[in-house]
């Protein structure tokens, strides 16, 4: 009971910080477990936390098993789709009222996303396979058309090229040109991958990383993979952020490998790891609101920022978090 | 080694002297044995009305036991079954509206684990429900969202639960309730994923299968529904799955003690068979041991379901030796399903193959090995007949090869590699140690053939615990290392013969200290009673293996008899290149067996492709057949899940 009322007294930590920018966007952590959990099957503080201008995290939806990510309708700012063990949960009006919108057939979702061109289209990654919606998050179905294996934890949906979507899978990278009807393998190394992120700066850089396999870089939008960052390519890497503002600046993480940083587009990387209190990273991510702010998620070690590429690093609170993403989300549209 | 009872001995010595006292156990242990025998036949001769009259008695105690426990006085007594059972009685139901707003005031946490309690109360104790204690229950489905969670169990919970607690508000919207669906998409998803379980387990077989730990989480999902669902079409289905669940016990146990192999059993339980949830349910069920304190045994005798006769005849008709066959399959595989894994719809498994033999005195079970389950697997085991007191009683023999990996936690469960092992070990702490006791290995096949059994272990280098472990109760008496390699020992009316390939050496059990420490968390409590005195011969070869040679002590004139009838026995076995072993039973049958081939008996190479879902003397189930039928002596009941219907009938007379 201690520890798990340290977790919520420490959600208001890292309320000293630089000056905060103004936010355009609503920044959520996506939290599975927490140190003072004992058993996976049975939520104490999974869920999503919304960070208030003031620093602090405070609980944002329903407190239901294995939360992994959130998702915004490009065409309503109040329709969001969240994502968990336990199915895909929807809100209408901005987080009032919440509806589980999948069956039982449907858990472990590990990502999910709008089709940036048509609201219409979502995609989910579950560990049971890949998920589309066709009619905007209230019905889904099994997109296993093309995949050998159905495992997957991670998926993009190009924001420049209407209904493609990248999928990281137990084998790889996956390609789809027909919003998930069907799949082909891209020319990617047999890996399980844990994370793909497509840059916002440039739509053709993408980016995966990979449990044992290390960093891969493409591009040409997924097509054609080369690995980067050679001294961690037998590391298992869970986090991925590539800037907003600069296709060259990019970051990776993962179990043991600490917090890596690239400023020249993955030809040289540097370890930002100094001053974080532990080495393994699940969760990165470039804040959109501010140039260079850098925000890494350790282990159930806290939640830290940098705003000089991770040089240095600032207490962003959520100590004890196991989190799974951060999500950046338009404050209006 | 430990000498024979002497006539000659003072029985008030025998007493004082441990070594003794163990003598005289074995004794008491077959004068049981002769008293279970007569109990067996006893049971055989009793009426269906005097075997439901007995079940009826003990219901009844259990349930006058449950409204004592609700007092005006002390209104921090009494769990929500004690009060379900006062309402359902209609006495002291003012304590116990009372007691049930207390234990309902603070915000729920236990998600499906509050589900079961919270629906059983307003089932059974509908009628006697106050405004008050209905719009506290309202309250609560609005506004508590219970996880799912991520076990089979979990989900039958979860699901039969929902299920019911919908049914209880026809017509409520979506406003009403926890997840934003109105009752009747909530009974539709609840509904269709119980037929597709259903269906899955009556076809397939089931994935948390003969779990003497788990067993009540299905006892309480199915006679809530036999008990409580309006639709007479569902309700039947679960009344049906249930007698499935209990004759699937009732056929592998031993006066009560589940006995073979487990897809989940928990570290206390592994050692102490009769602290088993199941063991509880035995009592209630068909009168079995003493009554445990147990919350599913409240539920089951609130839900009004009684076993059907049959049942009880099968659990206790040990008049002669059988061989119990059954398929099941793992959990669903996400990833690293492996070759060996087939797809069922859109989710991987591994067939699961069950062999028990189950003897008057004694049962030995086993599965094939491999990872078939994740975390508390076991494999084999051997359990007999004992005299003591089920809370006191360690009568059971196993071995394992103590494995812990991310390969297996990635594949069953959906978190990340490098913490899945620390997730694991939160909840079940030994998972992660050498010396742990439950635990299903990559490295391990086992095949079984009547009283025999031969695994066989190949682990790789580096592998995390590079152990080879057999596990030697306290109970068992006159172990002796024979100057042959057998190791010889005798559990209750059973003697044992177990002959290791490589060398090992004995440690006690929780040689690390885990749970002598307390540091076991909640599955440690108690050590000190069930936990001690026990050891274990734990080898490190790499390439390794063991024959198992089980007997009832009345087939041979004494202990030495037995000893050398496997002595004589052909035996001939290498650990290089891989391990291999060919051994001549004590039945003349030839097993020959080589890691990563096909086991073979008499030279010929077994067809698991023909595996049964169920087969044995007792009852008869082809694969897919979605059906069980259930035979003894002249009686038959036959479980049809395909038509929703059980038949009852008699048998013709059998030559």
């Amino acid at each position: 009971m201690i520890r798990r009322l340290s977790f919520f007294l420490l959600l208001a930590a890292g309320l000293r910080a630089a000056p905060e920018p103004v936010s355009t966007h609503r920044f959520y952590a996506a939290v599975g477990m927490t140190k003072a959990q004992k058993n996976t099957s049975t939520p104490l503080d999974s869920g999503i936390y919304l960070r208030g201008e003031d620093g602090k995290w405070t609980l944002f939806g329903p407190r239901i098993l294995g939360v992994t990510s959130l998702a915004m309708s490009p065409a309503d700012s109040q329709v969001l789709l969240l994502a968990s063990a336990d199915g895909i949960v929807r809100t209408n009006d901005g987080g009032k009222s919440w509806r589980k919108v999948t069956g039982w057939e449907v858990a472990d979702v590990r990502s999910i996303v709008f089709d940036p061109r048509d609201p219409r289209k979502v995609y989910a990654a579950t560990t049971w396979g890949p998920l589309r919606s066709e009619d905007g998050g209230d019905t889904w179905a099994l997109a296993e058309k093309g995949l050998t294996k159905l495992y997957c934890q991670t998926i993009v949906a190009d924001t420049a090229r209407p209904g493609r979507v990248l999928l990281g899978t137990e084998d790889g990278v996956y390609l789809s040109t027909n919003r998930a009807a069907s799949w082909r393998r891209a020319r990617f190394p047999t890996a399980s991958v844990l994370r793909l992120a497509q840059s916002a700066a440039d739509p053709k850089l993408v980016a995966a990383v990979t449990q044992g396999h290390g960093a891969w870089l493409s591009r040409d939008a997924g097509r054609s993979w080369s690995a980067t960052d050679l001294s961690t390519a037998t590391a298992n890497l869970y986090a991925l952020a590539l800037s907003p503002h600069d296709a060259a600046q990019m970051a990776i993480g993962g179990w043991g490998a600490g917090v890596r940083v690239s400023a020249d587009g993955g030809q040289n990387w540097s370890d930002r790891t100094a001053g974080l209190p532990a080495r393994n990273i699940f969760v990165l991510a470039f804040d959109p609101d501010a140039k260079g702010r850098l925000w890494a998620s350790t282990f159930e070690e806290g939640t830290f920022y940098s705003d000089d590429l991770g040089a240095t690093w600032h207490d962003g609170g959520l100590y004890g978090a196991y989190a799974s993403d951060f999500v950046f989300l338009p404050a209006r549209r | 080694m430990l000498g024979p009872l002497s006539s000659g001995d003072n029985p008030l010595n025998m007493l004082l002297n441990p070594v003794k006292r163990r003598s005289i156990m074995v004794l008491m242990t077959l004068l049981m044995g002769v008293q279970g025998t007569l109990a067996g036949a006893e049971a055989g001769r009793l009426s269906d009305a005097e075997i439901a009259r007995r079940f009826q008695d003990r219901r009844r105690e259990v349930l006058d036991s449950s409204v004592a426990a609700v007092n005006a006085a002390d209104l921090a007594k009494g769990g929500y079954f004690d009060v379900a059972a006062c309402l359902q009685r209609g006495e002291r139901v003012d304590a116990a509206l009372a007691r049930f707003a207390k234990i309902t005031a603070p915000m729920p946490t236990e998600n499906m684990f509050w589900m079961f309690p919270m629906v059983s109360v307003m089932m059974a104790g509908d009628r006697n429900l106050d405004a008050r204690a209905r719009a506290r229950i309202a309250e609560l489905w609005r506004t508590y969202w219970p996880s799912r969670g991520d076990t089979e169990n979990h989900w039958a919970m979860y699901y039969s639960t929902l299920y019911l607690a919908a049914q209880s508000y026809p017509g409520a919207g979506p406003e009403k309730w926890f997840n934003g669906k109105s009752s009747a998409e909530n009974m539709a998803e609840a509904r269709s994923y119980l037929e597709h379980w259903i269906s899955i387990t009556t076809s397939i077989g089931q994935g948390e299968y003969d779990s003497p730990n788990y067993l009540e989480e299905y006892v309480v999902a199915l006679c809530l529904l036999s008990g409580w669902a309006d639709d007479p079409g569902l309700k039947h289905r679960a009344h049906m799955l249930l007698d499935y669940m209990i004759y699937d016990y009732a056929v592998e146990s031993l006066e009560g003690y589940y006995g073979g192999a487990h897809s989940r059993v928990y570290p206390k339980q592994i050692i102490a068979p009769g602290q088993t949830p199941a063991m509880a349910l035995g009592w209630l069920l068909f009168g079995f041991g003493e009554r445990q304190a147990n919350g599913t045994v409240q539920l089951l005798a609130l839900s009004g379901y009684a076993p059907p006769p049959i049942l009880e005849r099968i659990a206790r008709d040990r008049d002669r030796p059988y061989v119990e066959r059954e398929l099941k399959r793992t959990r669903w595989r996400m990833r690293n399903a492996g070759p060996e894994s087939i797809a069922i719809g859109d989710k991987r498994t591994v067939p699961v193959y069950k062999y028990s033999y189950v003897d008057h005195d004694f049962i030995l079970g086993s599965t094939q090995g491999g990872l078939l389950q994740p975390i508390q697997q076991q494999t084999w085991s051997l359990i007999w007949r004992t005299g003591l007191p089920a809370t006191k009683a360690a009568n059971t023999f196993f071995g394992l090869q103590p494995y812990s990996s991310p390969v297996e936690g990635t594949m069953y469960f959906g978190g990340d590699w490098d913490t899945l092992t620390d997730m694991i070990a939160r909840s079940k702490r030994d998972y992660d140690t050498p010396d742990k006791l439950p635990g299903g290995s990559p490295f391990e096949q086992v095949f079984q053939q009547g009283a025999a059994l031969v695994a066989l272990y190949d682990i790789p280098e580096g592998t995390r615990f590079p152990l080879v472990t057999v596990f030697f109760s306290r109970d068992l008496n006159n172990t002796d290392e024979d100057a042959s390699g057998w190791i010889f020992a005798q559990g209750g009316p059973a003697y044992l013969a177990y002959r290791p390939f490589a060398a090992g050496e004995w440690k006690p059990n929780d040689w690390t200290g885990l749970f002598r420490s307390g540091d076991a968390g909640w599955v440690g409590p108690g050590f000190s009673e069930w936990g001690t005195g026990h050891r274990c011969y734990v080898s490190g070869a790499l390439r390794n293996g063991y024959v198992v040679q089980v007997a009832p002590a009345r087939n041979f004139p004494s202990y030495e008899a037995f000893k050398s009838a496997v002595r004589a026995l052909p035996l001939k076995f290498a650990t290089s290149p891989a391990p291999e072993a060919t051994f001549t039973t004590l039945d003349g049958t030839v097993l020959h067996v080589k890691y990563g081939a096909p086991p073979q008996v008499n030279k010929r190479p077994v067809d698991f492709s023909a595996w049964p879902l169920f087969e044995s003397p007792f009852g008869h189930a082809k694969r897919g057949s979605h059906q069980l039928e259930i035979v003894h002596r002249g009686e038959r009941l036959l479980l049809d899940f395909q038509r929703n219907a059980s038949e009852q009938s008699a048998l013709p007379a059998q030559p």
